[in-house]
């Protein structure tokens, strides 16, 4: 039930074999590296591998060429398809060769002088543009724009731009003070803009008038690029000539980048996660410490494992020592959660919580049983049962080398199915009512009531009841479970006072109602009467016990009475047990009577009612297959762990083959 | 008199669908501007993020429910023949839907805000996804217990 023991592992291991343990440990996943401490001062250091800089700068590399290619990148299996485990398989002696047929180096640089190439078509080409927009405003300028960028021997051009309402007055003013030698043009726009764009020629001398003139008015200088010779006209056509050169190069560019990207981009993907499994191992031996000729690794093995660490280190034997011993007081060790197969795929809500520390109870085949029940009273309906069985089963079986997790999440949903269809068979309830509310399916209502024990629409109050009696069942396993673990760590005090007398005083609680609502006989009320007394006295002698003085001791002890009304919140948060499942059911009969309304539309009532059907139903079972997780989860988390359980620990995350994209096969040889 | 009783079912049934739905709208759509926020950095976070937007989308589908109740049961769906229903049974039927319209309303939107909150927070801690989820799923609580209330107590209307 507690997580499983994990024992701390010293290796030292010589030199010249510290690659080959590596390897051998990663194979086995079962050995999480800690780093390892200089407290000895014994002149040990960490070692550097001499493979990491190049490993490094590898991955530097591919991690460019990934960014850079994968745009251009058409996968052939959807990425739906890759994130469920389709992925390319490759062996290690595979990974190898595939690095030394590959130049990463080369190749990088290539892809980088493309990079380049388009990072100049493209600002060049966005410079055209600009230059076009700016010269497209200036059509019917009869002189060639040499005259304006460079001027001639004794002229100078000024191009600008000015406000549109201040334009004629500037004119005027130039041309009288610039007389027959200068020359004024304003470029006409239309008359809703709020500018203008002007120039003004000049002959040298004239340089300080002309810019004291525009100094008065809002006139602005724009520089047009040097390179610009002849008429407006020409000059457009020109940029549209070089604006085609350059957009035809950088097609082709993309062109070949994508034929690349189609050529590389798997093998870089499996180069990728080849080297980042040799960066996880030469990492872990950083963290170690050395001396001359030995290397001194540390970390955590799972008791159950031992062994096939032993088995696969064997060849090593005469050049490596391992020492085992168990966490001290101020070690942290992770926890390794190990369970049967059928609570495994309820880890994952553990997980969610948060894994627990090491040596704490392990919740997950605790809250199984109960998450299977709720889930099932939540949802509630067999016919969307049945669809969430199918669904998923079609996953896994599609799907077989689906990631862990994936699969255990599946493997939920498809027992979660299960559930339902067992709730929804004992209470009558299919797709809502369709059975009831459609005469095709007359044949199959005798089929559908055998089972019937109870309906909810009709005896709501009695399945509220069965609720709550679940969930007074769950928080007394819950103080159950914090009882026993109080006995465990032998803290006594905490097992019997505060979780016995609570146990003590709500059992009592329960039996005196039971009394007063004539469910139990009479007779048994001295007993009730007896263990709420009892409960209620240890919990006023021991709950003030951190408190000094007589009066205070007993005052607190009083008031921890009033705990009594959270236990009362906590059985009536599973009243929702009740309410979702009336809730699936009521939607799925409220979809079956549009439908059955629609139905009657001549003609295309029929059509109508399908799609009804089909569209309600699958909306119903998303919606409430989404309400039913979380509220199952939430009576878990919320009223079961918080009688027993913190969480909070690490997770045991080993030395191993952990890759993106695609499978590397270990290698057992190695 | 007897068209006032079914009227005010009616009413109680309007009421329960329109705010618990006006609740959810507000709610939905607090979430939704959060979660389109945390797309703008990472689109890839859709799944999740539609997810808990959807949350507070159930009050909603609650209110629609008691008004599909409360109408069944006076008659006006599902051609069963006329009912009677007297002023008084009809103002049972619109108290009865109180609980989900007014419970619907207020805590589709707190849940709403919540959600937006737990947004932001697969934002920067994906990994935490289990915890997001069920902050909100606490404010719902009070919904399903509304909801509850509203059948139990169209349950106990007899007519």
């Amino acid at each position: 039930m507690a997580v499983t023991s994990i024992k701390k592992a010293e290796f030292y291991i010589h030199k010249a074999d510290v690659d080959g343990v590596l390897a051998a440990l990663q194979n086995t996943g079962s050995y999480e590296v800690m780093p390892f401490s200089e407290e000895n001062g014994d002149g040990a250091s960490h070692p550097v591998h001499p493979g990491l800089p190049k490993v490094e700068s590898d991955l530097g590399e591919a991690r460019f060429l990934l960014r850079f290619l994968e745009p251009h990148f058409k996968d052939d299996i959807s990425s739906l398809a890759r994130t469920m485990g389709d992925r390319t398989q490759i062996t290690l002696p595979e990974a190898r060769k595939l690095e030394s047929s590959t130049d990463i180096k080369d190749l990088a640089e290539r892809m980088r002088l493309f990079e380049r190439r388009l990072m100049e078509i493209r600002s060049e080409l966005s410079l055209l543009e600009s230059t076009e927009t700016l010269l497209s405003g200036m059509k019917g300028f009869p002189y060639p724009l040499e005259m304006l960028t460079t001027g001639t021997e004794r002229i100078r051009g000024l191009f600008g731009s000015l406000d549109a309402d201040q334009a004629e007055e500037w004119r005027r003013e130039a041309e009288g003070a610039l007389g027959s030698m200068g020359e004024v043009y304003v470029i006409g726009g239309t008359e809703k803009d709020k500018e203008v764009r002007a120039a003004l020629f000049y002959e040298e001398s004239f340089a300080q008038k002309a810019s004291e003139i525009n100094g008065r008015y809002s006139f602005s200088r724009i520089d047009l690029p040097s390179s610009l010779r002849g008429t407006v006209e020409e000059e457009l056509a020109r940029g549209a000539e070089r604006k085609n050169i350059l957009s035809a190069e950088e097609e082709s560019i993309l062109s070949k980048i994508k034929g690349e990207a189609q050529r590389w981009v798997p093998t870089i993907h499996a180069l990728s996660d080849y080297w980042n499994v040799l960066r996880d191992r030469y990492l872990s031996l950083s963290s170690g410490g050395a001396t001359e000729q030995v290397v001194m690794l540390r970390g955590w093995i799972p008791e159950s494992k031992i062994p096939e660490v032993r088995t696969a280190l064997k060849s090593f034997d005469d050049s490596t020592a391992l020492y085992l011993s168990d966490p001290e007081e101020d070690d942290t060790p992770p926890s390794y959660m190990q369970n049967p197969s059928w609570a495994r795929p309820y880890e994952n809500l553990t997980r969610l919580y948060g894994a627990p520390k090491y040596g704490e109870i392990d919740p997950t085949p605790l809250l199984a049983p109960f998450f299977f029940v709720f889930f099932g009273m939540c949802l509630g309906d067999a016919g969307y049962g049945l669809l969430m069985i199918g669904f998923f089963t079609l996953f896994l079986r599609k799907y077989k080398r689906m990631p862990g997790t994936f699969r255990q999440f599946f493997k939920l949903f498809v027992l979660s199915g299960i559930s339902a269809v067992v709730v929804g068979a004992l209470t009558g309830s299919w797709f809502g009512d369709i059975i009831d509310a459609f005469e095709i399916f007359a044949f199959l209502r005798p089929l559908k009531n055998a089972p019937v024990v109870l309906n909810p629409m009709e005896n709501p109050m009695v399945f509220l009841a069965i609720s709550l009696a679940l969930g007074v069942v769950q928080l007394l396993f819950g103080l159950g479970i914090a009882f026993y673990d109080g006995l465990r760590k032998r803290n006594y005090m905490e097992a019997f006072a505060d979780t016995g007398g609570w146990i003590v005083f709500l059992v009592g609680l329960l039996f005196w109602g039971g009394v007063a609502a004539n469910f139990l006989p009479p007779e048994t009320s001295a007993l009730a009467k007896t263990l709420t007394i009892l409960g209620a006295v240890v919990l006023i002698v021991t709950q003030g016990r951190e408190k000094t003085g007589i009066l205070s001791k007993f005052i607190s002890g009083l008031l921890s009475l009033y705990g009594v009304t959270s236990y009362l919140g906590d059985v009536l948060s599973y009243s929702r047990l009740l309410a979702l499942g009336l809730a699936t059911s009521a939607v799925g009969v409220i979809i079956n009577m549009l439908a059955g309304l629609a139905g009657g539309v001549p003609y295309v009532g029929w059509l109508i009612a399908i799609v009804l059907l089909i569209g309600g139903h699958l909306f119903s079972v998303a919606v409430n297959v989404l309400g039913a997780f979380v509220h199952s989860l939430r009576l878990q988390y919320v009223e079961f762990f918080s009688k027993f359980y913190t969480g909070g620990g690490r997770v045991f995350s080993p030395l191993t083959y952990k890759t993106n994209y695609v499978d590397i096969i270990k290698d057992p040889a190695e | 008199m007897e068209l006032l009783g079914i009227m005010l079912a009616i009413l109680g049934a309007a009421m329960a669908a329109g705010w618990a739905g006006a609740g959810s709208a507000i709610g939905v759509g607090i979430a939704g501007e959060s979660g389109a926020g945390v797309m703008t950095e990472d689109p890839g976070k859709f799944g999740l993020v539609l997810l808990l937007q959807a949350l507070p989308g159930t009050q909603g589908i609650y209110g629609l429910l008691i008004a599909f109740f409360a109408i069944l049961k006076v008659g006006l769906l599902g051609g069963g023949g006329e009912i009677s229903v007297s002023v008084w049974q009809g103002l049972g039927i619109f108290f009865a839907c109180l609980p989900i319209a007014i419970g619907g309303y207020f805590s589709a939107i707190a849940q709403g805000k919540t959600s937006a909150a737990c947004i932001q927070m697969i934002a920067k801690r994906p990994e935490e996804t289990g915890k997001a989820v069920i902050l909100p799923a606490m404010v719902e609580t009070y919904a399903v217990l509304s909801l509850l209330m509203s059948i139990i107590l169209l349950n106990g209307i007899k007519l």
